[in-house]
């Protein structure tokens, strides 16, 4: 009964909600089925259900938690401001301390120590590669099809660890790259772009060889031992920089969020950035170019952890203009695509209406190339779009457009 | 069978919750109460809707409709084990028609939403609750819905031209129709209001108004609230209806710019929103007439939204009101009470007095154009006696609104948190007529019981005028 852990939702968190339901119509679970139980609201209701001991960390508690897709809609709606990110992360730490399955632990395994390994996620891209070139994801098997979502794999290929690079004119700081896990072996020509584009903007560049994965998806899953782990790894690595960069928004959210994993954690925080964020400001401040126009559209897809959780929204835009294409709205109401990380295997079903839901958002802009900033998204969008449409990070969009032009 | 069982046999196992967890989570809406559940249910069609009330019948199990939950007076919460039936997913908007300005919902569309639907017909759907962003129209119709726009365009029940109703029995019945006075008793102006007491309603016939060609938005700031309320006696008496006047104190605004900035005065004791609507000559002098009324009044600070931004922000921040207020305390209790313009002033000393006195802390924002007043005690119910005295407080500033001319509710509703105080306001014959009316509808009481009428509403229940009653008198 009660909580266990010291992640659990806190009671100011769970007090902060006066049950207004404002929050509600933004909630993509609430909006698919009409269920309290499938709200924010709701969900809060539920975790202050077990602190007051009224309830139980039971199967349902997981099913009520487990469809939320911690895409952070609900708060900057909120007039309230209750962290739900935050309590929802606590809520699953307690379940996966309260109700230990063999398949949670499992995940925790793959979560925490497969993913932050770089030679595993070489060795499993390596097969994806081979998957892909043996056109396996026609076969009607749920993980292998959606190999199908990713860009064609090279066999092999550098990581970015351990690199450094000088900044080029004018130095205005050190900045650190967090190449990321599946970033950097199935998204290397975003790390790429980044690298170029903050040398480019005045910034010394390395991507410190200490650092591992930032342990987002960990903390989505509950397993709080591994984040902290990762957390603490990362404070480490990333000590003596002035910007610490991440070019995937769910690994910017998480950074943000560091202060809960790891001692020193704040203080990092305070010095991370989504990469769109600094190269945005680099446009502004006239560091990098604004390319002429030519008139291609691209839609503008905002990853839930840039959109919701950080307040980015303007900043993508700037870039994919200041790199001559338009960009075209396509979803005013912020409604997360369903990849939500891990969400995608595990709530197939929410999964696939959202993204099919947001494929035809896309469709009916009539734009063929997509601009996402997050490669959960990116995945989920090529998979449900198919191969006519091509979906990129806005900063490649614009250090394509900047290497055509010099 | 049980309750849950037959019922699934009609929806199926996804559309019907009755895990204890799912109970707590239905047990609350906006308002302070919480309630008890005995099943939820997530129907489609009307005819689910009539299947469902069936079977609820049959178990003898209360029947509670819902919509989005943001009532503030726990009307959407059964008071006895009761089956919420949850009405979110009737939300097409079946039929718009353009040339009479007309649209047919489902209860479940979000207030908001219909009005964004047809933006591009240049129409909205006037009445504009400050939850309207989540709030549906069904739910609108069950309390009977105001909002900051409805000082010029009338409540809820002035939008309404018919609904569709499911009774107690599980008949269909179509109310009203699109004709502007349709012939026989007004039987949609009975059902507005009701609280889901007269039957559940599952479409809805809605009036849609015009946009106006100009709109231009002021916020003035004041160094007392009776400045700002002597400038909305002034705008009013000078015979020019805004299409709202909104005033907020400064624990109030305080709470919304923790929550966003929204450019409002920190350091003022009262701003005032006013808005005035309609063709642009008229606009100009109208906000004229605004500014000046409120120069008069000794306003420190008059600002006119130059942009659509602008006027958003500000009117975020007067929306974010209720919400905004945890940043005082976690829970809070909303009064909700009309008083005369004309005695605005008194109004308010009175309330500021009680809290005082009560040592509750207070934030106030309110529709001051039509007198409506939202006095919010921002209170932690985890402190023990803290919800009595809370509550002792708001029957204080109750009774003292109807002292002074005022009623109770300008339009959260009664449900069960108002429901007690319905006797200040009217006489036993009153009541009894109003009972008597919903019994007509609903003759098991089974429609949301315990609701709006306090017991022994039904004169025969005291046996005090038997003599009106002939099955008492027989
Ligand atoms: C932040 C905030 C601001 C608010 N501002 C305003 C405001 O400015 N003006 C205002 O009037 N109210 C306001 N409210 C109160 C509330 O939003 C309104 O009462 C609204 O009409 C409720 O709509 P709902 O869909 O949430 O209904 P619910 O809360 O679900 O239900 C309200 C009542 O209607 C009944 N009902 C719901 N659907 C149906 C149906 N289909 N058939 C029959 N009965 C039904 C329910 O049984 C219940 O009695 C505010 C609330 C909040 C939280
Ligand atoms: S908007 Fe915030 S305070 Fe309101 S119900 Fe949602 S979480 Fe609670
Ligand atoms: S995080 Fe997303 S899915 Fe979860 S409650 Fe908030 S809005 Fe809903």
């Amino acid at each position: 009964m009660g909580w266990e852990t010291d992640h659990a939702p806190r009671q100011d968190e769970l007090d902060g909600c006066v049950t207004c339901g404002l929050c509600l119509p933004h909630c993509p679970t609430f909006r698919l089925t009409g269920s309290e139980s499938a709200s924010p609201r709701g969900r809060l209701a539920a975790m202050a259900a077990v602190a007051a001991g009224t309830a139980e960390v039971d199967e349902r508690f997981e099913e009520v938690m487990g469809l939320c897709l911690q895409c952070r809609a609900c708060e900057p709606v909120c007039p309230s401001v209750v962290p739900f990110g935050r309590a929802m992360e606590g809520a699953r730490a307690e379940i996966a301390v309260q109700l230990p399955t063999r398949r949670r632990k499992l995940r925790a395994w793959l979560l925490g120590r497969v993913l932050p390994s770089r030679t595993a996620v070489r060795v499993a891209s390596m097969l994806a590669a081979f998957a892909q070139r043996l056109r396996l994801h026609k076969l009607p098997i749920r993980l292998l099809s959606r190999i199908g979502g990713l860009r064609r794999l090279p066999l092999g290929g550098p990581s970015r660890a351990g690199e450094s690079r000088t900044a080029a004119g004018e130095r205005v700081g050190t900045a650190a790259l967090l190449i990321g896990c599946v970033q950097d072996a199935w998204f290397g020509s975003v790390n790429e772009a980044a690298m170029e584009l903050l040398t480019a903007a005045g910034y010394d560049v390395s991507a410190p060889s200490g650092q591992s994965c930032c342990g987002a998806l960990a903390a989505h899953d509950g397993a709080a031992a591994a984040t902290e782990r990762l957390a603490a790894t990362n404070v480490a690595a990333f000590a003596n920089y002035d910007v610490v960069v991440a070019t995937a928004a769910g690994c910017s959210a998480h950074l943000a969020g560091y202060g809960e994993w790891a001692s020193g954690g704040e203080e990092l925080a305070d010095r991370a950035r989504d990469i769109t964020v600094v190269v945005a400001e680099a446009i502004a401040d006239g560091r990098l170019p604004r390319l002429p126009p030519r008139a291609i559209s691209v839609a503008m897809q905002d990853p839930c952890h840039l959109r919701h959780a950080q307040n980015v929204v303007g900043e993508t835009r700037e870039i994919v203009s200041a790199a001559g294409y338009e960009p075209v709205e396509i979803d005013d109401k912020g409604l997360c695509c369903g990849a939500a990380g891990a969400y995608v295997l595990s709530q197939p079903k929410t999964s696939d209406e959202l993204g099919l839901h947001k494929a035809n958002q896309v469709r009916a802009s009539e734009a063929t190339i997509v601009a996402s900033a997050n490669p959960g998204c990116e995945m989920q969008l090529r998979f449900h779009l198919g191969d006519r449409y091509d979906v990129r990070h806005p900063i490649e969009l614009y250090a394509e457009a900047c290497r055509g032009f010099s | 069978m049980t309750l849950a069982a037959d019922l699934r046999l009609v929806l199926g196992a996804d559309r019907v919750l009755d895990h204890p967890l799912d109970l707590q989570i239905y047990a609350k809406d906006a308002g302070v109460t919480p309630g008890t559940v005995a099943a939820v249910v997530f129907p489609e069609t009307t005819q689910e809707v009539a299947a469902v009330v069936r079977i609820a019948v049959v178990h003898e199990v209360p029947i509670v409709a819902r919509g989005a939950g943001t009532g503030l007076s726990g009307g959407a919460v059964p008071t006895r084990p009761g089956l919420v039936v949850a009405l979110t997913r009737l939300n097409q908007i079946w039929e718009v028609d353009e040339a009479a300005h007309t649209a047919w919902v489902g209860p479940g569309v979000i207030n908001l939403e219909l009005s964004q639907h047809t933006t591009p017909l240049g129409l909205h759907y006037a009445p504009d609750p400050s939850s309207q962003s989540a709030c549906t129209i069904g739910g609108n119709v069950g309390t009977n819905a105001g909002g900051p726009h409805c000082l010029a365009e009338g409540s809820t029940v002035s939008h309404i031209l018919a609904v569709e109703l499911v009774t107690a029995g599980g008949d269909v019945l179509l109310l009203g129709g699109a004709a502007p006075d349709p012939i026989g008793l007004d039987l949609v102006g009975v059902v507005v209001g009701s609280e889901g007491t007269m039957g559940l309603v599952t479409k809805v016939l809605v009036k849609l108004t015009e946009n106006a060609p100009e709109v231009r938005t002021l916020l003035l700031a004041f160094p007392t609230i009776e400045a700002a309320a002597e400038t909305v006696s002034s705008v009013v008496a000078g015979g020019i209806v805004p299409a709202a006047l909104e005033l907020m104190d400064r624990p109030m605004i305080e709470a919304v710019e923790n929550f966003k900035s929204c450019g409002f005065p920190l350091d003022a004791a009262a701003v005032l929103i006013a808005e005035v609507a309609g063709h642009p000559a008229a606009v100009e002098a109208e906000a004229q007439l605004v500014a000046d009324a409120g120069a008069a009044a000794g306003a420190t600070e008059i600002r006119i939204a130059a942009t659509a931004a602008e006027r958003d922000l500000i009117w975020l921040g007067r929306k974010s009101a209720f919400g905004a207020v945890a940043y005082a305390a976690p829970d809070y209790y909303l009064h909700d009470t009309v008083v005369p313009r004309t005695r605005l002033v008194e109004a308010m000393s009175g309330i500021y007095e009680i809290g005082e006195r009560y040592g509750i802390s207070m934030l106030n924002v309110f529709h001051a154009g039509d007198g409506n007043l939202h006095p919010l005690v921002a209170f932690d119910a985890k402190e023990p006696g803290m919800l009595e005295k809370v509550r002792a407080a708001a029957d204080e500033m109750v009774k003292l609104s109807i002292e002074v001319g005022g009623a109770l509710s300008g339009e959260h509703g009664i449900g069960l948190e108002k429901r007690d105080l319905m006797g200040e306001m009217f006489s036993a014959v009153d009541l009894d007529a109003q009972a008597r009316l919903r019994d007509a509808f609903d003759p098991i009481g089974i429609l949301n019981p315990d609701k709006v009428l306090p017991e022994g509403s039904r004169c025969f229940d005291f046996g005090l005028v038997a003599n009106l009653d002939p099955e008492s008198a027989a």
